[in-house]
């Protein structure tokens, strides 16, 4: 019943923001650990490929270290970049699981009749 | 990967920031402890953190403790002749720590446990929403 590409794409985009959201919280924590670089989370181009060859579910979910330039104790995370990210990934979030909320209500309504 | 990881993540850092505040606390408490010369002088300790590495998707799940290490045990001496701790050329032990030092980590442990503090509320907000999937609105 859920197996539309509309709701398989929602379900695998709220997995990797998910995802994203533990990585920022794992940069932050991390925020003065000497060595540490920042890890990041891309997605969205592999889900808008996948949407498009219409296997939204194959979509890759991807970790990587990020090159910017490290401080003077081998850490590069960025503090500012990490919130942005991590309150962008909320909303985002919110967005979605609202939209996938609503394909709920649609099927709703049509059992309810 | 438990339930809440985002949260549990932010929490090792918040525990190991915290940590490090009381830390700076000791120090900071004892920068005047003498000592006689016999005996070491107080160690400032400092806190050495490692990142956790994370399970099989490779996300790390946070920071922990994996020292305190203790600074020089030789001190500075202080000639103080009046002091009942003094030896019999009039000197005394007090720690060598740097006060500028210990309020800048002090700074940057503060700011730290606050952006960890900000990220679990954000990722509460985020479980929240999962939770609420399917709820009408």
């Amino acid at each position: 019943m859920l197996n539309d590409v509309a709701s398989v794409t929602l379900s695998t985009a709220l997995s990797a923001l998910a995802a994203r959201q533990r990585v920022s919280a794992n940069n932050i924590a991390n925020l003065e650990t000497p060595n540490f670089r920042a890890g990041q989370v891309s997605f969205e181009d592999n889900l808008r490929r996948a949407v498009e060859a219409g296997e939204p579910a194959q979509a890759a979910v991807t970790l990587t270290t990020s090159t910017a330039p490290a401080g003077i104790n081998g850490n590069n995370v960025s503090l500012d970049t990490e919130t942005l990210i991590d309150q962008k990934t909320a909303l985002q979030y919110r967005l979605l699981s609202g939209a996938m909320s609503s394909k709920f209500g649609l099927i709703d309504t049509v059992l309810k009749g | 990967m438990s339930i809440f990881s985002a949260i549990s993540t932010s929490g090792t850092g918040l525990s190991t920031f915290r940590t490090w505040i009381d830390v700076i606390a000791n120090n900071m408490a004892n920068l005047n402890t003498v000592k006689p010369t016999s005996e070491p002088a107080f160690q400032a300790q400092y806190v050495q953190a490692q990142d956790i590495a994370g399970r099989a998707d490779g996300i790390g799940a946070g920071v922990g403790i994996t020292a305190l290490p203790a600074s020089s045990a030789e001190g500075r001496l202080s000639y103080q002749p009046n002091n009942p701790l003094a030896d019999a050329k009039g000197y005394v032990r007090l720690p060598d720590i740097d006060m500028a030092e210990q309020m800048g980590n002090l700074i940057m442990a503060q700011r730290a446990f606050q952006a960890n503090a900000a990220v679990v509320d954000r990722a509460r907000d985020t479980y929240l929403d999962a939770i609420n999937i399917g709820k009408n609105r």
